[in-house]
C-alpha cells in the first residue's frame, strides 16, 4: 500500500511538472526532453543506489561516492588511451591483493597459528613499508623482484591485520577459497609476464571491444577502491559519525587533487563506442541496428543513440539489483541489516564483512556510472562532486536504504534537470502569462531541491523511507 | 563438573552507567536456568553482555570452557549460542521463511530442522509466506524462538518470551520451551514467576546489577522470603 502511494506521489509531481513546462512543447521536443531526463536519471540512479544502500545498512554518509564515479571515468579513459600503463599498475594492486588473500586464507585454514601480538605489529609495519617502497620503485627495479616484494608486503599486512575466525569454516569452503587464491596469484604472474602483449592487443581492439572492457575494468577498479576505502578508512570510524563525514569529505578534495595531479586539469574526451558512433542519423531503432548511427529520429527529432544505451543500462542494473536483493542470501542480509544490524550479527553473520562487500558493490555501481557518463559528459576532476550532490538529493527523495526509492528519486531528479534545462533555453509560459519568461540556468538546479522539499513535506522519510 | 556457561563477576558499563556490578552465574548443560530479578536489575544487560553486544569491562565469561568475553557478537553466536531478545527483533520486510533462512549457519540447516520447528510451532508453517511485520506479537515471539532453533545451538538465551502475550499463547510457548529442554540448554529471563517455576530447573537472582543468590528452583519455591524480597511476588500467587 505504502509503495503504491509513494509511486503515486512521484507520478503526481512528474505529471504536474511536465504539464506546466511541456504544455507549449512540440511532441518531438517533449519526448526528446523526457529521454534526456531518463538518461540523467539512469546516471543518478547508479550513484544513488550505492549511496542509499551504504547509508541504510551502515549509517555512513559517504560523500566520497562521487569520487568513485570520477575514478571509474578516469580509469576507463586511461584503459582506452593507454592500456599499457594501467596494466602495469594493475600488477602492483593484484600482487598486494594476492599476498593478503593468501594471508587471509592461511589464517582461516589454521586459526591457531596466529602470530603473537608484537609480531603482528611488526608484520604490519614491515608490510606497509614494503608496499610503499615497491610502489615507489615500481617499474624501476626488476619486475620479478617488485612483484615478489609487493606480494610479500600484502602477505605481511594480512598476517598482521586480519583476525582468524573463532570457528573454522567448513573444509570444502576453505578448499574452494584456496583454489580462488591460487587463481588470483596465477593471474597476477600471468598479467606480469604477458602484460605488454595484452596491452598492445587491447590497443589494437576496435572501439566496441575497448568500451565493453573499459566498463569491466572501470567497475572493478571502483569496487576495489571502495572495498579498500571501507576497510582502511571508514571501518575504524563506525562509532564516530562526525569523523566519518569529515573524512569522506576530505577524500573528495584529496581525490580531486590526485586526479588533477595524475591526469591534468582539463576535461578529457572519451570516444563513443562504434555501435553508437557512426556520423549519421537512423530513421528508427530497427535501422540503427544495421547503421549504428550516433543518433536516431524520435518523433521527427534527432536523439543520440548512446543516451538510449545509458537508459537501458540503468534499467538493466536496476532489475539486477532488485533480483540480488530479493533472491540472494546477501540481499536477505542487506534487507535485514537495514532494519536491525545487531540482530543480524546475533544470528552469527559477520556484518562487518557484509559492509565491505556492500561498499564495494555500491562503489562499483558508481564507477560504472562514471564509465557510462564519460562518452557524453567528458572526464574531468569535478564531475564527482557535481553528480554527487544530485545523487544526495535523489537519496533523500527516495528514502534512505531503498533501491526502488533511489530509482524513483533518480527519475524525478533527472526529469527535473532535463525540463529545467529546457526552460532555461526557451523560457516558460504559464497559463496566466502573456509571454514566456526567461529564467537563469540556476532554475534547473533549484528545481530538484524544490522537488525534494515537496516530497519531504508529504513524506518526511522520503518516498520509500521508513520512519524510525 | 564444569558448566556449559560460566559467567564470573562480570561488570558492564553502558555509556557512563555501571549497569552490571558483579554478575556471576553458571548454566549446566541440559537444564533450563531462570534468570530472575526486578525490572532494571540487569537481566537483559546480562544476556547482551554474554552475546558481546555490550562487552564487559571486567570479569570473564566461559562457554564450554573457552573464554568468550571480548569476542564480537557474530563469533559468540557461531560458537553455538542463540539469542532471543525481549523486543523479538523479527525482520519486518522478510517473510517468515526468509527470517528462518537468514539464521542458517550452514546450507541446509533449515531443511533439516523444518519438521521439528513447524511441529513445535504449527502456526508458523501456515504463515510461512507472510512478512514478519504482518505477524501478531505472539506469532513474532514464536518466530524469534524458531529462528534460534535453525542452527545447532547449544545454548539459548531467551529474554521475556511471555511478556505481553495472551494467556493461551503463554501456555503454548511454555509448552514449546519445555520441549526444548531435550534439545538444548536454556537461560531464560522471565518476569512471570509462575512460568519460571514451572519451566526452570535452577535459578539465578540478580538485583541492582549483582548476583544475590543461585540454586535449584525447588529451593527457591520453598523460600518465600527470598522470592518476596527480590521479586516482590508471593510464591503461590499467579502473576
Amino acid at each position: 500500500m505504502r509503495r503504491y502511494r509513494a509511486v503515486l506521489i512521484a507520478l503526481a509531481i512528474a505529471v504536474v511538472g511536465i504539464g506546466l513546462v511541456g504544455r507549449s512543447m512540440k511532441p518531438g521536443t517533449l519526448v526528446a526532453t523526457l529521454l534526456s531526463g531518463l538518461t540523467l536519471g539512469a546516471l543518478y540512479f547508479l550513484i544513488a543506489a550505492g549511496l542509499s544502500l551504504i547509508f541504510g545498512l551502515m549509517d555512513v554518509l559517504n560523500f566520497a561516492h562521487g569520487t568513485l564515479f570520477m575514478l571509474g571515468a578516469y580509469v576507463a579513459w586511461t584503459w582506452v588511451q593507454n592500456p599499457h600503463g594501467l596494466l602495469l599498475w594493475a600488477g602492483l594492486v593484484l600482487a598486494v591483493a594476492g599476498g593478503s588473500a593468501t594471508a587471509a586464507w592461511w589464517l582461516n585454514w589454521s586459526p591457531d597459528r596466529r602470530p603473537g601480538r608484537w609480531t603482528r605489529r611488526w608484520l604490519v609495519a614491515v608490510g606497509v613499508a614494503l608496499i610503499g617502497v615497491t610502489a615507489w620503485q615500481w617499474l624501476r627495479w626488476p619486475q620479478a623482484l617488485t612483484l615478489l616484494l609487493a606480494a610479500g608486503g600484502g602477505l605481511a599486512v594480512g598476517l598482521g591485520a586480519f583476525r582468524p575466525p573463532v570457528v573454522r569454516p567448513p573444509h570444502r569452503r576453505l578448499v574452494w577459497r584456496g583454489v580462488a587464491v591460487v587463481g588470483l596469484l596465477l593471474v597476477t604472474v600471468l598479467l606480469d609476464a604477458q602484460g605488454p602483449t595484452l596491452a598492445s592487443a587491447v590497443a589494437g581492439w576496435g572501439s566496441n571491444a575497448k568500451f565493453v572492457s573499459a566498463i569491466v575494468v572501470g567497475t572493478l577498479a571502483g569496487a576495489v577502491a571502495g572495498a579498500l576505502m571501507e576497510w582502511s578508512l571508514i571501518r575504524p570510524l563506525y562509532e564516530r559519525p562526525i569523523y566519518q563525514v569529515l573524512l569522506t569529505l576530505g577524500i573528495v578534495f584529496a581525490g580531486n587533487e590526485v586526479a588533477r595531479a595524475i591526469w591534468g586539469v582539463g576535461a578529457k574526451r572519451m570516444e563513443k563506442p562504434g555501435w553508437f558512433g557512426q556520423p549519421c542519423r537512423s530513421e528508427s531503432l530497427a535501422a540503427w541496428v544495421y547503421e549504428q548511427c550516433a543518433s536516431v529520429t524520435v518523433l521527427g527529432r534527432s536523439f543520440p543513440t548512446y543516451r538510449l544505451f545509458v537508459i537501458v543500462l540503468g534499467v538493466l542494473l536496476f532489475v539486477a539489483l532488485i533480483v540480488l536483493l530479493r533472491r540472494s542470501r546477501l540481499g536477505m542480509i542487506i534487507r535485514a541489516g537495514v532494519q536491525d544490524r545487531e540482530m543480524v550479527e546475533a544470528l552469527g553473520i559477520n556484518v562487518r564483512q557484509v559492509f565491505t562487500l556492500v561498499f564495494a558493490l555500491g562503489a562499483g555501481l558508481a564507477a560504472l556510472g562514471g564509465v557510462a557518463a564519460a562518452p557524453f559528459v567528458g572526464v574531468y576532476p569535478e564531475m564527482g562532486l557535481e553528480y554527487m550532490l544530485q545523487a544526495f538529493i535523489v537519496v533523500v527523495i527516495g528514502g534512505m536504504g531503498s533501491v526502488p526509492g533511489a530509482a524513483l528519486g533518480a527519475l524525478l531528479v533527472g526529469l527535473a534537470r532535463a525540463f529545467g534545462d529546457y526552460i532555461v533555453l526557451s523560457g516558460v509560459s504559464l497559463p496566466w502569462m502573456e509571454k514566456a519568461v526567461r529564467m537563469s540556468p540556476s532554475i534547473a538546479r533549484a528545481s530538484t531541491v524544490l522537488i525534494m522539499a515537496i516530497v519531504l513535506m508529504v513524506r518526511p522519510a522520503g518516498l520509500f523511507g521508513e520512519e524510525e | 563438573m564444569s558448566a556449559l556457561l560460566d559467567v564470573q563477576d562480570v561488570h558492564t558499563f553502558i555509556g557512563q552507567f555501571h549497569i552490571l556490578e558483579g554478575v556471576s552465574l553458571r548454566v549446566e548443560e541440559g537444564q533450563i536456568t531462570a534468570l530472575l530479578g526486578r525490572n532494571g536489575a540487569g537481566k537483559t544487560t546480562t544476556l547482551r553482555t554474554i552475546m558481546g553486544m555490550t562487552p564487559p569491562a571486567r570479569g570473564a565469561i566461559f562457554f564450554d570452557g573457552r573464554p568468550i568475553h571480548g569476542l564480537p557478537t557474530y563469533e559468540v553466536a557461531q560458537l553455538g549460542i542463540g539469542y532471543v531478545p525481549d523486543y523479538r527483533a523479527i525482520f519486518r520486510h522478510l517473510t517468515v521463511e526468509e527470517n528462518l533462512h537468514l539464521a542458517e549457519r550452514r546450507k541446509g540447516d533449515l531443511k533439516r530442522k523444518a519438521d521439528f520447528i513447524y511441529h513445535l510451532f504449527p502456526d508458523l508453517a501456515r504463515l510461512r509466506h507472510l512478512k514478519g511485520g504482518q505477524l501478531s506479537g505472539g506469532q513474532q515471539q514464536m518466530l524469534a524462538i524458531a529462528r534460534v532453533l535453525v542452527p545447532d545451538n547449544r545454548l539459548l538465551l531467551i529474554d521475556e518470551p511471555t511478556e505481553g502475550l495472551a494467556p493461551v499463547l503463554v501456555e503454548q510457548l511454555v509448552e514449546a520451551i519445555r520441549q526444548l529442554r531435550e534439545q538444548t540448554t536454556v537461560l531464560l529471563v522471565e518476569q512471570n514467576f509462575a512460568v519460571a517455576r514451572h519451566l526452570a530447573d535452577t535459578f539465578v537472582i540478580v538485583d541492582d546489577g549483582r548476583t544475590v543468590c543461585q540454586g535449584t528452583m525447588e529451593e527457591l519455591a520453598n523460600d518465600p522470603a527470598t522470592v518476596h524480597r527480590y521479586l516482590g511476588v508471593a510464591v503461590g500467587g499467579e502473576a
